[in-house]
């Protein structure tokens, strides 16, 4: 049990890293998710199933599909455009 | 192992910080936001958690097993669900912000210059 | 300031207070060691005195049931800031045309796709809604359930477009969830005023232990946060995603 809880410990040292040293926010998505996951697996192992679900739902689904839409969004052309054009 | 889950929470938030510090993109910086208070949630699990013992769920064991806190837990729990919130409020101000200056850069917003 | 300077102002802070960091951390309790006491005097209280059996629930709605009160309210204005920010500068139309990225066509749906959006979303809306009703005797509680439910529309979205989404999700439904979750809250904290106990106190039937139904005063307050907290996502989720539509006609942002 405690050497779960030591590896899991060190592997969200890594991917915290991993999020912050992921500088363009497409791929930091994905570095976001992989740190949710690694960080309900280390609420799971010390015992918080409360929490453990909480931070799977928010933490990989919710919080990087927020950073998608934002990201895609940016991405629009929001030039004015005549009212007929399809 | 008795020093290792303080830390990694005294890490994340200072890699954390430095993401802030050093980002040239705001959504970037949101995303460092989230990593520093991720060292919160494992600092306060990590202090009430106890060796063998089960979750604060007293369904199928009787009440008087030795289970973790659970006082840190309800922190935690209402702190993600919140921060999750607090994000998107942020991540739309950044959204609005592009629309009106075209830019994501921190050094290029700067408010005094021309 | 420039990044450089900002860079060695934040390398010369982390180098001041390494020491003090690692003199707490030697000198923080050992791992594992417990000696927080209130969390025992719950374990060991509230079973018999609440007659529920998920203790963080039993914290989160009546040992600190004032705290969620404050929290609830953090949420309701964290989505309004959102909903305010996005929508004023928007408008209330609904856009019927997607968003327009120079280069990058928009493929049709596979029915794949589809299928598994249509079936899959109804059976997460209902593991979210078990997950919220379960809060007194299993892992579970308003806020998760909430937020489950608040992503099983994004399932809808998924499978059958916008036009299906919206459709599904109106916006005053979403609204009225969420304010009306968080008045819940609050009216539970002054129905117990009114026959004159302290604010938030457990008056209903408590109920036995280990049935869904037992807990009291818990069982609608965390309703009305399932309720506040689904909404409040959903809402969130809407206004991103009008974000990506087209605005007809020539004003500019």
């Amino acid at each position: 049990m405690s050497i779960l809880i030591a590896a899991l410990l060190l592997l969200l040292a890594a991917t915290g890293a991993g999020v912050v040293l992921t500088r363009a926010p497409r791929r930091q998505v994905l570095a976001l998710s992989v740190n949710g996951l690694v960080l309900a697996l280390l609420f799971m192992a010390l015992q918080a199933p409360d929490v453990a679900f909480a931070e799977i739902t928010v933490g990989a689904a919710a919080v990087p599909l927020l950073f998608l839409i934002v990201l895609a969004s940016m991405k629009m052309d929001r030039s004015p455009r005549p009212p007929d054009e399809p | 192992m008795n020093l290792l889950p303080w830390l990694v929470a005294a890490w994340l938030l200072g890699i954390g910080l430095y993401g802030i510090v050093t980002s040239r993109n705001y959504v970037h910086l949101i995303g460092c936001l989230a990593v520093v208070q991720s060292a919160t949630y494992v600092l306060l699990l990590a202090a009430g958690y106890r060796w063998n013992a089960i979750a604060p769920i007293f369904y199928n064991h009787p009440p008087g097993t030795p289970a973790v806190d659970p006082v840190v837990q309800a922190l935690v729990l209402t702190d993600v669900v919140i921060g999750a919130t607090v994000t998107a409020l942020l991540l739309a101000l950044a959204l609005q912000l592009h629309k009106r200056r075209e830019t994501l850069d921190p050094e290029d917003l700067r408010p005094l210059r021309p | 300031m420039t990044p450089k300077l900002r860079l060695a102002l934040f390398l010369l802070a982390c180098i001041v207070t390494l020491p003090a960091i690692l003199l707490l951390a030697l000198h923080m309790p050992a791992f594992g060691a417990h000696p927080l006491p209130y969390g025992d005097a719950i374990d060991a209280a509230a079973p018999g005195e609440r007659h529920i059996s998920n203790m963080v629930s039993a914290i989160n709605f009546d040992y600190r049931g004032f705290d969620t009160l404050g929290e609830e309210f953090m949420l309701l204005c964290a989505v309004t800031g959102t909903v305010v920010l996005l929508r004023g500068s928007r408008g209330e139309a609904l856009e019927a045309r997607p968003g327009i990225v120079k280069g990058r066509r928009i493929l049709p749906r596979s029915d794949a796709v589809v299928l598994i959006g249509r079936l899959f979303a109804p059976l997460i809306m209902l593991f979210g809604i078990y997950v919220a009703v379960h809060a007194m005797t299993t892992p579970g509680g308003g806020f998760q359930g909430g937020v489950i439910a608040a992503t099983s529309a994004l399932l809808v979205f998924f499978g059958d477009g916008y036009h299906g989404w919206r459709g599904v999700m109106k916006s005053q439904v979403l609204d009225a969830l969420e304010g009306g979750g968080a008045a819940l809250y609050a009216l539970c904290g002054f129905a117990s005023m009114a026959i004159g106990a302290p604010f938030l106190t457990n008056f209903l039937p408590l109920g036995t232990l280990k049935d869904v139904w037992s807990g009291g005063l818990m069982l609608v307050e965390n309703a009305g946060v399932a309720c506040a907290v689904g909404g409040g996502f959903a809402m969130i989720f809407l206004e991103f995603l009008e974000e990506t539509r087209t605005k007809k006609g020539g004003a500019k942002e």
